[in-house]
C-alpha cells in the first residue's frame, strides 16, 4: 500500500503513540506538543498535547474544522509557529535547523505569486533566494524543473505573468514552486481550497503525480473528507477547542490513486468513517 | 443575420470569424467589437482633449463677450501667441525651474527611500519620525520657505531644499506604506527557506512599493514645480518662470502676457512630466491592476 517507501518492512503508526518504527525512516516526530495563542489577554488552546509521527516519504493528511489547529500544526512542524511545550523534530533536526537548510515546500493557500515576475521566475523563486547558502535539499536541476512545468501544462505559459493566468493555473505555479526547491517535505496548507470542484479534482492527480516522482514527504491540510481520502496513506482526523488529534485513519486503497477509485466502496467506507470521527468530536 | 450552421469552421477561415455557430453571426459580433474598441480609444485620448480644448474655448468665448481689458484677463489665444512670440525667453527660464524641480525631486526621492528603508526595519524610529513627516507637510511651506532663504542665502542652494523637503513626505509615506504592502503569505514563504532580511527587502519588499512610489511620483511632480517656483520667488533668483511670475506682477499693465506666459508654460511642463512618469509606470508595472484597464 506504500509501496514508494523503500523499506515495506516498516510498521506504519496507526494511531496515538504506538512508535515501533526505526528513527532513520521517521521523517517528522512530534511529541506532547502544546500551542496556546493569546490576544487580548483571551487565551485559545490551538493546539493540546499533540504526539504524531510522518514516516519519509508518506503522504499525511491533517483533517478537520475551522479553528481545530490544522494550519497551526503545520507551522509547528514547518518551524514557523514556535510551539509552547513539546518536542518537535524533523529528520532529526529541531525545525528551525530544518527551515535554515531549506527542507520544507510550502505551497500556502492562495497561489501568492509575484505577480511582476513570469511563471518560469516564480517557480524558482524559493530555491532562488539565498543561492549561495548551504542546504541540505538539492534544488532540482534547470532541466527537471521544466519537467515539472510541463507536467503540470504550463509549457506554453513560462513567460506569463500571473494576472494572465487562471485561478487554476496560478495553484499549479504554486505547486511546482513548491517541488522544485527539491526538499524533503512539503507542507501544503489548503492548496484546492480556493479552486473549484473540477479544477480541485484535477489538482489532486496532478499533486500526486508529482508526489510519486519526487517521493517527497507531504502534509497536506485540508477539510474536504473526500480530498483527504483519495490523497493520503493516513489521515489525522482533529477537532478544535482545543485543537488536538482525534483519530488517525489508514487509508487502505491502492496506489497509484485513479479517479475510478472514488466510486469504490472501500473509499465510502472511509468517507463514512472519517465523517463519524468528525461528528463525535464536533 | 445569416445562420452559418452549414460552414465548416476549417473552411470560413477566409472570413472574419474562424468559428462558426449556428444562430450567430460572429462577424457582425467583431464588428461590433471594433466599435467598442474605437469608443474607448477616444474616450482615453479624444475626450480629455476635448476637454482642455473646451475650456480655453469658452475662455476665449466669455473675454469676447464681455469685452474683458486686456490687463485684466487676457484671452488664451492671445497668451498662446504671445509665447510663440518669444519662445526663446520660455524655453530659457523654463529650463532653469524643470533644473531645480527634478533636482528636488530626485534628491527627496533618494532621501525618502533611504529613510522610509530604515522605518520599514525600525518600528522605534518610524513611530519617532512619523509626527516630523506630518509636521513638515502640515507646516505651510510658503510661511518657512523665507526662513530657509535667511538660513541659507541666496542661489540655488535655498530652492533645492524647500522643492525637496515638499517632495519628501509623499515619497515617505509611501515607501514605507509600500514596503508593508508585501503579500503576507510571500513572506511566510521566504520564511519557510529561512531568507535572509537584505534578500526580502530587494526580492519582495522593493518590488511590492513599485505602484506606491508611482502614485508619490504624480503627486511630488506638482509639489516640485510648487517649490522651484516658490524658491525663486524667495531665493533672489535672476532666471526661472517663477522668476519671470515675480517680475510680471511687479508691473502688471506692461508684463501680463509674460504672467500668463509663464503659467501656461509651467502648466505644460507640469503635464508634460506627468505624461512621462505615466509612460514610465504603463512599462515597470505592466503586472500591476492599475495598468489593466
Amino acid at each position: 500500500m506504500t509501496s514508494h517507501i523503500m523499506d515495506d518492512t516498516v510498521n506504519m503508526n496507526d494511531g496515538a503513540g504506538s512508535v515501533t518504527v526505526p528513527r532513520a525512516d521517521l521523517h517528522v516526530s512530534m511529541r506532547g506538543v502544546h500551542k496556546v495563542f493569546r490576544r487580548r489577554r483571551q487565551v485559545v488552546e490551538a493546539l493540546r498535547s499533540v504526539d504524531l509521527d510522518v514516516q519519509r516519504g508518506e503522504f499525511v493528511s491533517l483533517l478537520g474544522p475551522s479553528g481545530c489547529g490544522k494550519s497551526t500544526l503545520l507551522r509547528v512542524i514547518g518551524g514557523l509557529v514556535e510551539p509552547d511545550g513539546g518536542v518537535v523534530e524533523v529528520a532529526g533536526q529541531l525545525p528551525t535547523i530544518a527551515r535554515k537548510t531549506k527542507q520544507y515546500g510550502l505551497v500556502p493557500q492562495t497561489p501568492a505569486l509575484m505577480p511582476w515576475a513570469t511563471v518560469e521566475r516564480n517557480v524558482r523563486f524559493l530555491s532562488s533566494l539565498d543561492a549561495g547558502r548551504r542546504s541540505d535539499a538539492a534544488s532540482l536541476s534547470d532541466r527537471d524543473i521544466d519537467d515539472l512545468i510541463d507536467t503540470v501544462g504550463l509549457a506554453g505559459f513560462r513567460t506569463s505573468y500571473p494576472h494572465e493566468l487562471s485561478g487554476g493555473m496560478q495553484q499549479r505555479v504554486s505547486l511546482v514552486r513548491g517541488f522544485a526547491l527539491g526538499a524533503p517535505i512539503l507542507l501544503m496548507d489548503e492548496p484546492f481550497a480556493a479552486l473549484d470542484e473540477i479544477t480541485r479534482a484535477e489538482m489532486r492527480y496532478l499533486l500526486l503525480d508529482l508526489w510519486q516522482r519526487t517521493g517527497t514527504t507531504v502534509v497536506f491540510v485540508t477539510h474536504s473528507i473526500t480530498e483527504a481520502v483519495i490523497l493520503s496513506d493516513r489521515v489525522v482526523v482533529m477537532a478544535a477547542r482545543p485543537g488536538r488529534i482525534a483519530a488517525v485513519e489508514p487509508i487502505s486503497l491502492g496506489r497509484p490513486r485513479l479517479p475510478e477509485m472514488e466510486d469504490a466502496p472501500e473509499f465510502h467506507e472511509h468517507v463514512r468513517v472519517l465523517r463519524d470521527h468528525l461528528q463525535d468530536h464536533s | 443575420m445569416s445562420v452559418r450552421d452549414d460552414i465548416d469552421p476549417a473552411e470560413s477561415a477566409g472570413g472574419m470569424a474562424d468559428v462558426a455557430v449556428p444562430g450567430v453571426d460572429i462577424d457582425e459580433l467583431l464588428v461590433a467589437d471594433d466599435r467598442r474598441a474605437r469608443q474607448q480609444a477616444f474616450l482615453r485620448f479624444g475626450a480629455p482633449l476635448i476637454g482642455v480644448v473646451g475650456f480655453l474655448l469658452v475662455w476665449q468665448i466669455l473675454v469676447a463677450v464681455f469685452d474683458v481689458p486686456r490687463f485684466v484677463l487676457p484671452a488664451p489665444w492671445d497668451i498662446l501667441k504671445h509665447i510663440a512670440g518669444d519662445p526663446g525667453f520660455y524655453i530659457r527660464n523654463g529650463r532653469v525651474t524643470v533644473w531645480e524641480a527634478s533636482l528636488g525631486f530626485f534628491t527627496a526621492l533618494v532621501l525618502a527611500l533611504a529613510a522610509g528603508t530604515v522605518m520599514a526595519h525600525s518600528p522605534f524610529v518610524e513611530r519617532a519620525s512619523m509626527p516630523l513627516a506630518v509636521l513638515i507637510q502640515v507646516t505651510p511651506i510658503i510661511a518657512y520657505a523665507p526662513a530657509i532663504v535667511v538660513w541659507l542665502g541666496f542661489g540655488l542652494k535655498p530652492i533645492l531644499v524647500i522643492t525637496s523637503l515638499v517632495c519628501f513626505v509623499p515619497f515617505l509615506v509611501n515607501s514605507v506604506a509600500g514596503f508593508r504592502s508585501v503579500d503576507p503569505n510571500l513572506l511566510e514563504l521566504a520564511r519557510s527557506v529561512d531568507a535572509r532580511k537584505r534578500v526580502v527587502f530587494w526580492r519582495l519588499r522593493v518590488p511590492s512599493s513599485l505602484p506606491f512610489l508611482f502614485s508619490a511620483a504624480r503627486i511630488a511632480v506638482g509639489l516640485a514645480l510648487v517649490g522651484a517656483v516658490l524658491g525663486e520667488f524667495f531665493a533672489g533668483s535672476t532666471a526661472g518662470l517663477g522668476y519671470a511670475v515675480k517680475t510680471a506682477q511687479a508691473r502688471p499693465i506692461q508684463l501680463l502676457d509674460q504672467l500668463w506666459g509663464s503659467i501656461f508654460v509651467l502648466g505644460f511642463i507640469g503635464a508634460m512630466a506627468t505624461l512621462l512618469i505615466s509612460a514610465l509606470e504603463r512599462v515597470a508595472l505592466h503586472w500591476h491592476s492599475s495598468q489593466r484597464l
